[in-house]
């Protein structure tokens, strides 16, 4: 691989920054895949897909955004912009590009480290014992990136690691359902009924908002809840730790960490988010 | 690796502006699109006049008001791109998904016949998630 063609910008877009150890993780695969990894999101680097209602504002947003990647691909010879986000690889491809002149191109970070699987095949050395239902959705996945394909072939090379078949299930990951009147709970179940079918003791989400509605369900019908990128890095013998799994069935944040986040908007913005009812109600208990 | 379209316009709301109408004089409301959702069984649409609905799409696609089904199935958009490939005119160039989310878009914008509620704490809550969790260091370089 040249040296050129190494140097990426990991967009890990806005709402990734409830998983930090997401984001490391996931630059930590990249850089060894090969990458040279400047990592970016957040607000500064807001794609505008969830301000249809402001159309001035985010194309202000993808205007920033586009440039901000622009000249990183100019100065730094980074040409290739590296996605996460679903929603952003797709508003960038279908809206952003066609409003800014880009100059880059833009992949998957699934379908980037399939395509480099050879060079990640030889760090999977700790076997990883789980039987593993993959949480499917159909979007993105048929119109844009094959995602599931994708972390099925990541997965498939982790010994000791079961992959069993899903179902599909609407969107293109799982927050665009929250506002469809029980449509995230259908798909939840769905998934959760599919994994106990298949005898599974993990559920993977491929996303983050996946993550962060499905974690709330850890430890039902005695499923745990790990993302592609914990499980990858569990086959390395990495830590994958995941705080957001734990604040979102009963633990908080350290209080250093909540003084120096600012209390007042932790109890405002945070608390209400951790503490809302999961996506399934409790099972019965007879 | 998807390689990115040539702009077509200067800012992404006058691509949106100009896409609505022609992507609109593309479809020709034969309802594939409907039929293939799944949010339509969600939203108790599923016997509703599919070809009514997409018809709905185009006038709300050019600034237009359109029947309450179509307003609430467009508002309801998952963007599960089932209806991409069920749409007969794709290979004229119809993207039924970018369509029907420019509809959205309208119904919000121009018609008002979805109302929406902006949550203002979505920036201020993704920073707190921030600084729960990065380094200073990552804080300053990632954002």
């Amino acid at each position: 691989m040249a040296v050129a063609d190494n140097r990426i910008t990991f967009w890990f877009g806005c709402n990734m920054l409830r998983h930090a150890e997401m984001i490391r993780l996931s630059i930590m695969l990249l850089e060894r895949a090969g990458y040279d990894v400047s990592a970016a999101g957040g607000p500064s680097y807001c794609c505008g897909t969830t301000f249809d209602n402001q159309l001035h504002a985010a194309s202000t947003m993808a205007a920033r955004t586009v440039a901000s990647f622009n000249a990183a691909a100019e100065s730094e010879g980074r040409g290739t912009v590296v996605t996460w986000c679903p929603s952003c690889h797709m508003h960038m491809s279908d809206i952003m590009a066609p409003g800014n002149a880009a100059a880059f191109d833009i992949t998957h970070i699934t379908e980037l480290l399939a395509d480099n699987v050879d060079r990640l095949a030889p760090l999977l050395q700790v076997p990883v014992k789980r039987r593993v239902l993959l949480h499917r959705h159909a979007g993105f996945a048929a119109t844009h990136v094959p995602v599931n394909d994708r972390v099925a072939a990541l997965l498939g090379r982790i010994a000791g690691l079961e992959l069993a078949e899903g179902p599909a299930v609407p969107a293109h990951m799982c927050s665009s359902l929250v506002p469809v009147p029980g449509a995230l709970a259908a798909a939840a179940e769905a998934t959760w009924a599919a994994a106990r079918a298949a005898k599974c003791d993990t559920v993977c989400t491929i996303f983050h908002s996946c993550h962060r509605e499905l974690s709330a369900l850890e430890g039902r019908d005695g499923l745990q809840v790990r993302n592609w990128v914990q499980l990858v890095a569990e086959a390395m013998g990495v830590e994958a730790s995941d705080a957001y799994r734990g604040w979102r069935n009963g633990g908080a944040p350290d209080i250093a960490a909540i003084e120096r986040a600012d209390p007042e908007k932790y109890k405002r913005l945070i608390e209400p988010e951790l503490r809302r009812p999961p996506p399934l109600p409790p099972v019965a208990r007879g | 690796m998807t390689q990115l379209p040539p702009a077509r316009a200067d800012t992404t709301e006058a691509f949106l502006a100009e896409a609505g109408p022609r992507l609109a004089d593309l479809c020709t409301a034969c309802g594939a699109c409907f039929k293939a959702c799944p949010m339509v069984d969600h939203l108790g649409l599923r016997g509703s006049d599919a070809e009514a609905a997409t018809a709905g799409l185009r006038l709300l696609a050019t600034g237009a008001a359109a029947p309450a089904e179509t307003v609430k199935w467009v508002a309801a958009c998952a963007k599960s791109g089932l209806c991409v490939s069920a749409c007969p005119e794709r290979a004229a160039g119809l993207d039924a998904m970018l369509l029907v989310r420019i509809a959205r878009q309208r119904a919000i914008n121009d018609t008002k016949q979805v109302s929406i509620k902006p949550d203002p704490a979505l920036f201020p809550r993704v920073k707190i998630f921030a600084r729960l969790q990065l380094t200073d260091e990552e804080l300053g370089k990632w954002l």
